[in-house]
């Protein structure tokens, strides 16, 4: 038998058999899995040409992982950075299963090369990179590894979050503004991003989904688990990702997951409101005290749920609390302060003396913090100081109201002039114009303190009476003719 | 011979190298050129070189990622494209050179050839002129792909912003005018350097020695010892910048001064802090320009450690002789330490891309020419297989002189117990070392400009050892085209010459000499294949 039937028939038997091993292979990976036969996870989600490229080279793949790990090290050293994105690629895709490759050059990526550049924009661009590696390839291709979604959340809630990177402004005010215009604010509508019915909210889904990898549906439980949930911030998209990890990992390393969700509801106590957001696209940031008790709850919920390791929970949720009392104390919440207190000793009795009143504690701590100087936390005593000099005008206590004026000023030049050497970084709101809008907030009649007292306030600073809401203008008369 | 493959014709006739060439080489040498060429037609190796070579070119920048940068793109394009061209280049040259020689020997063919009247070094050069001039086309083809990719990127830029400015995108017409700049400025561009002149330590050091009182009752050891330190003082009083103290450096411009004036300069620093921050980031002033005068300019900023920054020097800052004067002002309370190589460089704008490009292609085809004449040497006595292999072996060795360097400079072949930071001494030590110094030295001819012997500049006249180091530069140059290219620096003429002369004179010349020597004294008829 020759000619074109025999080819045919040659055809079929190889597209037969293909189909054939296909499903056998499905089988033989599943049974070498679960005997054990391998240590190598298979590869998920990867394309055709890197699952061939993959196998094809076997071991060899190492060796050339290794000759162009070399040459990205050889390079930074020189400071040519400009391969190292390709480079990185390269070396993922080498070793797509191998989390610490993805791990490393992440970490390398918005960390070690972003501070080597002058321009924020630059090191932006940089961090941008390091996020990107990890949530759009690592994930794709590990998508049930609990350290690379700790990674990219750690990203959000360090690099982003905190102050330690001179540009740490503007990765928020850069994640600020996208957000904005993915998300249209802070508070997005779930169920339209989940269910988009309009034009609007189908581009926004499909950026949320395609470009920022996530899934609204999670979102909206991330919120309702931790929220109410600011994601102009970047503590917002650390919950997202960590709240991720803890859905689809595997139950290892699940501690470092749960470590960033109360870590950034912490940080939200803090540093969670968006106080004031300029038209050229920078924002003031302030504490959110009322995300204590939610805060709290988070605490109480990974303790639930931690079984590694417990004690490291611990050890976070009663600092916690001892901050939240303090931050309370200096906001002249006092009967919030004393209810955190009375949980604070009774879930942990050792944290403070029995008998030590929330006063003598919040005094004892107050030392500490200006001596430690932490950005967010003098920034939440400032608020602190000025909210209840106005408070105290209000209830015409004149001496403590110019009291706590007083030690804000002090604070503010105190802090001023220890953070000389990192003044632009490190900047604060200037006390006068925390001063205006702190006043502006607690005069607002829709959410500032009682009319009585706010008429007080007004009085005490001579200022005008509140301007009398326009009414409509009568109908006019039609003419006649 | 005047017939063939039209686009031979074509090359022959109009390139206006070849009468030249021809009138040099003569009509007998310029036969076997031509035979060269023609083989390469016929067995279409060029064309499959040049589509592959345009593939590359082409292709590759669609493929790569790059850092979202316009420069961070042009820069791995230019790397990429430019590694690959010489990579392909490389291996078909050492190929060619392998299988146009020895296949012909084996083939019988060359008894044809030699019984004509021409001598066999004529046609050993002949074949090297003949591998040269094809890369030389092939380098030329690729490169001007290259060069108009670039010219079309940029020009699709600027319509870009053009396109913005007429749309009144403010935000996208100034990244794009941005990205622009610093691609005219800092790629598109051949940049000089100037640094202060590295001081003689050694010098220094013998002073130093001079004034101890007891010099004369210390031990050999304690001399070594004591020169030592000093030296380590000497070398920390230049590198160091205390807390708040300041570093002066003077650099002389010297007749560069007279086509600097009106032009914008560029500083280059780098610095490693004695202990680091939390931020990362250092505060200096920067104050640039004649110190009393009121004309410098001050730049105070917050610098990484460990990594280079470029600041813009505003023009006209130097003095009527030339000298620019850059003060450092250290305002953190950790030192900061400048390395005296690389600590602080002034960069100008020596010439445009265009030459330097054109230079930096011709330093490539330098190798190309190196790696020809080893092709042709090892084919003059091997067959095509062994001396194939025997090439990419001397590739690969002189590919791996970073493994021969490490071994010299821990001082043995046998690694170095790096928990104890103690190498593990063997009898072969005395035997390899040597060698690997030797071949090291060899290696580095092909890779940066010759520098003298210690010893050998020792025992030399001050003028005659003064001259031999303009000629021979120390620290020396090193020759990587890719590298300058990518990052706008300037690829000097006497680079160019020095790399001609070491790479293609002196390397190429001995492998030639081996060659020719090797194929007038092989007895050809013994090498016939079993075919």
């Amino acid at each position: 038998m020759n000619g074109r039937p025999y080819k045919l028939l040659l055809i079929g038997a190889a597209v037969v058999l293909l189909v054939a091993a296909s499903f056998l292979q499905r089988q033989l990976n599943r049974q070498r899995a679960e005997l054990g036969l391998t240590r190598i996870a298979p590869l998920e989600n990867a394309p055709p040409v890197l699952a061939f490229t993959t196998v094809a080279l076997g071991g060899f793949r190492g060796l050339i992982a290794n000759a162009l790990w070399i040459r990205a090290n050889d390079l930074q050293m020189e400071d040519r950075f400009f391969e190292q994105v390709q480079l990185a690629d390269w070396i993922t895709k080498l070793e797509p299963t191998f989390t610490q490759v993805w791990l490393v050059q992440g970490w390398n990526m918005a960390y070690n090369i972003s501070v080597k550049f002058r321009d924020p924009y630059d090191r932006w661009r940089w961090v941008q990179r390091g996020i990107e590696l990890l949530r759009d390839e690592g994930l794709k291709y590990n998508p049930r590894e609990a350290l690379i979604y700790r990674e990219l959340a750690w990203f959000y809630q360090h690099k982003m979050g905190q102050n330690l990177d001179d540009a740490h402004l503007i990765y928020k005010y850069e994640w600020a503004n996208e957000m904005t215009r993915v998300l249209g604010g802070g508070r997005p509508n779930y169920d339209e991003l989940v269910n988009p019915s309009t034009g609007e909210a189908r581009e926004r889904a499909r950026l949320v989904r395609e470009k920022y990898k996530m899934d609204p549906a999670v979102m909206k439980r991330a919120d309702e688990l931790y929220g109410p949930l600011e994601w102009r911030l970047p503590e917002a998209s650390a919950i997202y990702w960590a709240t991720v990890g803890l859905e689809k990992s595997d139950k290892r390393d699940l501690i470092t997951l749960r470590r960033i969700i109360f870590q950034s509801l912490h940080a939200s106590v803090l540093r969670g409101r968006i106080v004031l957001a300029h038209t050229n696209g920078t924002y003031v940031f302030g504490p959110d005290l009322s995300k204590i008790g939610l805060a709290h709850d988070g605490y109480t919920k990974m303790l639930a749920e931690e079984t590694e390791m417990p004690y490291a929970i611990v050890k976070a949720h009663r600092n916690f609390l001892k901050e939240a009392v303090y931050l309370l104390y200096t906001h002249n919440r006092l009967a919030e302060a004393n209810r955190w207190m009375a949980v604070l000793k009774e879930k942990y009795p050792e944290a403070v003396p029995a008998d030590q009143s929330v006063e003598t504690y919040a005094l004892k701590r107050m030392t500490e913090n200006i001596t430690e100087l932490n950005h967010n936390r003098v920034k939440a005593m400032l608020e602190g100081f000025i909210r209840q000099h106005f408070e105290h005008l209000a209830i015409e206590d004149d001496e403590r109201a110019a009291g706590f004026l007083l030690r804000a000023r002090n604070l503010w030049a105190f802090y001023d002039s220890s953070i000389q050497s990192r003044r632009e970084q490190l900047r604060m709101e200037s006390i006068e114009g925390m001063y205006r809008r702190i006043l502006d907030e607690m005069l607002d009649p829709q959410t500032g303190i009682a009319s009585g007292y706010a008429a007080q306030l007004r009085t005490k600073l001579n200022l005008p009476a509140p301007v009398a809401p326009k009414t409509n203008p009568p109908p006019v008369a039609p003419k006649r003719p | 011979m005047e017939s063939g493959h039209p686009f031979v014709r074509l090359l022959l006739r109009f390139s206006v190298l070849v009468p030249l060439l021809r009138w040099i080489v003569g009509q007998r040498m310029w036969a076997v050129t031509t035979l060269t060429w023609k083989a390469a037609f016929r067995f279409r190796l060029f064309w499959v070189l040049a589509g592959l070579l345009l593939c590359s070119v082409v292709l590759l920048p669609l493929l790569i990622k790059d850092d979202g940068t316009a420069r961070g793109f042009i820069q791995i394009m230019l790397t990429y494209t430019l590694s690959v061209v010489t990579a392909l280049l490389g291996f078909s040259t050492l190929w060619l050179a392998c299988g146009t020689l020895a296949r012909d020997i084996e083939d019988c063919s060359m008894q044809m050839v030699v019984v004509k009247p021409i001598a066999r070094w004529q046609i050993w050069l002949g074949k090297w002129l003949g591998i040269l001039l094809l890369n030389a086309s092939l380098l030329a083809l690729a490169g001007g792909g290259i060069y108009g990719l670039l010219q079309w990127r940029t020009a699709r830029m600027e319509k870009a912003l053009a396109l913005a400015r007429a749309a009144k995108d403010e935000k996208l017409a100034a990244h794009l005018a941005a990205q622009l700049g610093v691609l005219r400025n800092e790629i598109f561009v051949a940049r000089g350097s100037l640094k202060e002149p590295v001081p003689d330590l050694e010098m220094e050091v013998d002073r130093q020695m001079e004034k101890l009182p007891n010099k004369e009752s210390l031990s050999p050891e304690q001399v070594q010892e004591t020169r030592v330190q000093f030296r380590e003082r000497i070398n920390a009083i230049q590198q160091v910048v205390p807390p708040n103290h300041l570093r002066r450096w003077n650099i002389e411009l010297g007749l560069q001064r007279h086509l600097l004036r009106n032009q914008p300069l560029f500083l280059r620093v780098k610095f490693y802090a004695a202990q680091t921050n939390q931020a990362g980031t250092y505060l200096g002033l920067w104050q640039v320009g004649p110190p009393e005068s009121g004309r410098a300019s001050s730049m105070p900023q917050s610098l990484a450690a460990n990594t280079f920054h470029e600041m813009t020097i505003p023009p006209n800052l130097f003095d009527d002789s030339g000298k620019l004067t850059i003060d450092f002002e250290n305002r953190n309370n950790v030192a900061l330490v400048f390395p005296l190589d690389e600590g602080l460089e002034v960069l100008y704008r020596e010439g445009g891309f265009g030459l330097n490009f054109s230079r930096g292609l011709g330093i490539i085809w330098c190798w190309l020419a190196l790696l020809a004449a080893l092709g042709l040497a090892s084919a003059s006595l091997m067959s095509f297989p062994v001396a194939a292999f025997f090439s990419v072996s001397v590739l690969i060795v002189a590919l791996s002189s970073g493994t021969l360097a490490n071994a010299v400079q821990e001082g043995t072949v046998m690694g170095l117990d790096h928990e104890g930071g103690v190498s593990e001494k063997s009898p072969l030590d005395r035997v390899a070392l040597p060698v690997f110094e030797s071949m090291l030295y060899v290696i580095n001819l092909t890779k940066q400009t010759a520098t003298i012997p210690q010893w050998f500049a020792e025992v030399l006249p001050a003028p005659l050892r003064s001259l031999l180091h303009t000629i021979f530069p120390s620290p020396p140059e090193p020759f990587s085209p890719v590298a300058a290219l990518s990052t706008g620096r300037s690829i000097t003429w006497g680079t160019l010459v020095r790399a001609c002369a070491q790479i293609v004179i002196f390397m190429g010349g001995i492998f030639s000499i081996a060659g020719m020597v090797i194929l007038t004294l092989r007895e050809l008829a013994t090498a016939q294949g079993q075919s």
